[in-house]
């Protein structure tokens, strides 16, 4: 797993290009789509696949994420079932792959049964956003080490200096950037504000930077060239798909590597 | 949980369960009420506001024709309803608005279900100079007109949540939310005893007013202490504001009724203490959940808006757990019995939530012995409850009310 993003890191950084991170959530609009859109997304150049497992109360995500994993409910997607779309997605399609999920359903699963699963799905890292490292994230993050799979760390603008040192000095794999505080959401521009806090981070960690969080077009990926490694499109990806449809979506991602 | 968070806990309850993009706010928030809590000009300020603007203290009345109907010759009823908006949701919405100020925030923004909260945190804010958004269920806004009319004329703007059920707990998701993107000039002015730490602590003793009333004024009655409180449970703000200052008090005995709903099956009440609620970490905490198997929470229901909620309080789990305060439940069916039978004995109408409480001393009738001092809160009064309640008891005057009311709007046009 390892091996597969640090190449990829590596390949991107010689081309000064970031890697595009792409979000999905399992089950919507059902299953199979879900399938069919994930490989889709790799097959149109996304780099890292980011694949949400549904929350009923996703505290994050704004309304598009949002209804995604609420119609993904209705339609029976379980953590069991997410898991099992994910079985050789990673091998499939040369894409490493992070899960993000809320606490809860980790919790409900159990820490190590989660764990593991992470590692059978193939994940190079976790996102759970409200499992803080003080709130039992530090103890989550051993148990997920030991699968090798990293939990990645979601910071914000907002945050005081002392707590991002402090989060960032135990991050692992890369870290996570939301661009503003408030939920996910496709947004045009970027603030000065957040790129200050790109470079913040940088001052706190050498680790990769993922920034998420109201990306839509290649304007705002382009101003966080050298800022960023990683850069995430959710939201926007989702509109797209539900307006227009899976081809809009592959032409979308391919417009952002020209 | 480790040293640096301990405060946060009761028991493995509580915490502080959000993304980091909270942390500021709430650290902050965390900073201020403890600067300001037992600060002199806070606490003249808050007990001015109290007694002048809220109507505190509530009268403590002893319901003699009420309690013939169980037996007993000392029941209780602390009057949160007379308070000013109707309900006891105005101590905390005071407390916390006045805490905004005094932090130097212009904006509150708040999640409602029966919508007392949201009408509280208007009146708070509409008298303290503050801007108020309030977040509330589209179902709960039409359980519940009178009180989003009531919101909007104090200047609130009422904003109807579309997402999930549709009901409180997706009202509270939304205010987070919209509070994440306003962290800089907002406060978020929760409603009960839950959420991320400090919420349950700042609501829990903003509360306890009510208790520390209720032991005075049993005093006056000549009696040291009650031996049993009853309470309906929410989130646990009621309950713990009247329970909280007895807890040190082995002797007295604490009650927490939930709602029962239509029937015991998963979806049908807001029983968290029954067999269908697991521990479970959402919403900023952990605590009691309804959930499903996979850890989604699942949908309730009550015939008050006020107790349809699939969390409770992280301290009352943990004074659950702990043998202190025991629980049972009334069901919608007997909570509009109760609703009925306090009108009529009293001449008190009782918010439906509230009703639940009544309806489990109801249900303790000759069981208790005939000199137990008991206290049942009152928690709110029922006039918002009117589109449910008139329905029920006069189905066919309300439907004609109704109909020539809006034919009348009709002719107007
Ligand atoms: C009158 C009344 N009582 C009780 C409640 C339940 O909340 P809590 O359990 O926090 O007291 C509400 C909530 O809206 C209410 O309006």
């Amino acid at each position: 797993m390892n091996d597969l993003f640090l190449d990829k890191l590596q390949a991107a950084r010689l081309k000064e290009r970031p890697l595009l991170m792409t979000h999905f959530v399992a089950g919507y609009p059902a299953m199979a789509e879900s399938r069919v859109l994930a490989e889709a997304l790799a097959a149109a150049g996304a780099d890292i696949l980011e694949c949400q497992l549904p929350f009923s109360d996703p505290l994050a995500d704004g309304p598009s994420i949002m209804q995604a994993n609420q119609q993904a409910l209705d339609n029976g997607s379980t953590p069991k079932s997410g898991f099992a779309l994910l079985d050789g997605l990673s091998a499939r399609t040369g894409c490493p792959l992070i899960i993000m999920s809320y606490v809860n359903i980790a919790y409900r699963m159990g820490w190590e049964k989660f764990a593991l699963a992470c590692k059978k799905a193939g994940a190079y890292g976790l996102l759970m956003p409200d499992l803080p490292l003080d709130e039992g994230g530090a103890e989550f993050q051993d148990l997920l080490a030991a699968q090798g799979v990293h939990l990645l760390p979601v910071v914000s603008p907002g945050m005081e200096d002392e707590r991002l040192a402090l989060v960032l000095r135990k991050a692992r794999g890369f870290i996570y950037a939301t661009l503003r505080s408030g939920v996910t959401g496709a947004r045009s521009g970027l603030e000065s504000s957040s790129l200050d806090f790109l470079r913040r981070i940088h001052q706190h960690s050498t680790l990769p930077v993922a920034a998420g969080f109201g990306i839509s077009d290649k304007v705002q990926i382009d101003s966080l060239q050298g800022l960023a490694d990683i850069v995430v499109i959710g939201s926007h990806l989702l509109d797209l798909y539900r307006t227009s449809g899976l081809t809009a979506v592959q032409r979308f991602v391919r417009s952002l590597q020209s | 949980m480790n040293r640096a968070t301990q405060a946060f806990y009761y028991g493995p309850y509580g915490g502080r369960f959000v993304p980091e993009m909270f942390g500021p706010a709430l650290r902050e928030l965390d900073a201020a009420w403890r600067k300001y809590r037992k600060d002199p000009v806070f606490r003249k300020d808050l007990n001015n506001l109290l007694h002048n603007y809220a109507g505190r203290p509530t009268p403590l009345l002893k319901a003699d024709r009420f309690a013939e109907l169980i037996g007993c010759n000392n029941v209780f009823l602390k009057l949160e309803g007379l308070a000013h908006t109707g309900a006891h949701k105005i101590n905390n919405a005071l407390g916390q608005a006045l805490l905004a100020k005094m932090m130097g925030k212009t904006r509150i923004v708040a999640e409602t279900g029966a919508g007392q909260h949201g009408v509280a945190s208007a009146a708070a804010a509409a008298r303290l100079g503050l801007h108020c958004t309030v977040f509330m269920g589209e179902v709960d806004m039409r359980r519940q007109y009178p009180n989003v009319y009531n919101m909007r004329r104090m200047g609130a703007e009422v904003i109807a949540v579309q997402e999930g059920s549709r009901t409180l707990k997706d009202a509270v998701s939304a205010a987070l939310k919209y509070w994440a993107g306003n962290l800089q000039d907002t406060h978020y002015l929760l409603g009960s005893a839950l959420g991320p730490h400090p919420y349950p602590r700042i609501v829990r003793e903003l509360q306890s007013v009510i208790g520390r009333e209720v032991r005075r004024q049993l005093g006056v009655y000549g009696f040291s202490a009650p031996q049993l409180l009853l309470a309906c449970v929410g989130g646990g703000s009621n309950a713990l504001g009247l329970f909280s200052p007895f807890l040190p008090d082995p002797d007295v005995r604490c009650v927490g009724v939930e709602a029962g709903g239509s029937g015991p099956e998963q979806g049908r009440n807001a029983i968290r203490f029954g067999g269908n609620g697991r521990t479970g970490i959402a919403q900023g905490f952990k605590s009691v959940f309804l959930q499903d198997q996979y850890g989604n929470l699942a949908a309730t229901h009550s015939v008050s808006a006020g107790l349809d909620y699939a969390g409770v309080s992280p301290e009352l789990a943990w004074l659950k757990e702990r043998g202190r305060v025991q629980f049972c439940s009334a069901d919608d069916r007997s909570a509009l019995a109760a609703y009925d039978t306090l009108s009529r004995s009293e001449g008190i109408i009782p918010a439906l939530e509230s009703s639940h409480a009544v309806a489990a001393a109801l249900a303790m009738a000759g069981t208790l012995h005939p000199d137990t001092v008991m206290v049942i809160n009152i928690s709110g009064r029922g006039d918002k409850d009117i589109f449910i309640t008139a329905p029920h008891f006069e189905e066919k005057a309300w439907k004609d009310y109704l109909l020539s009311e809006a034919a009348r709007e009709g002719r107007n046009e």
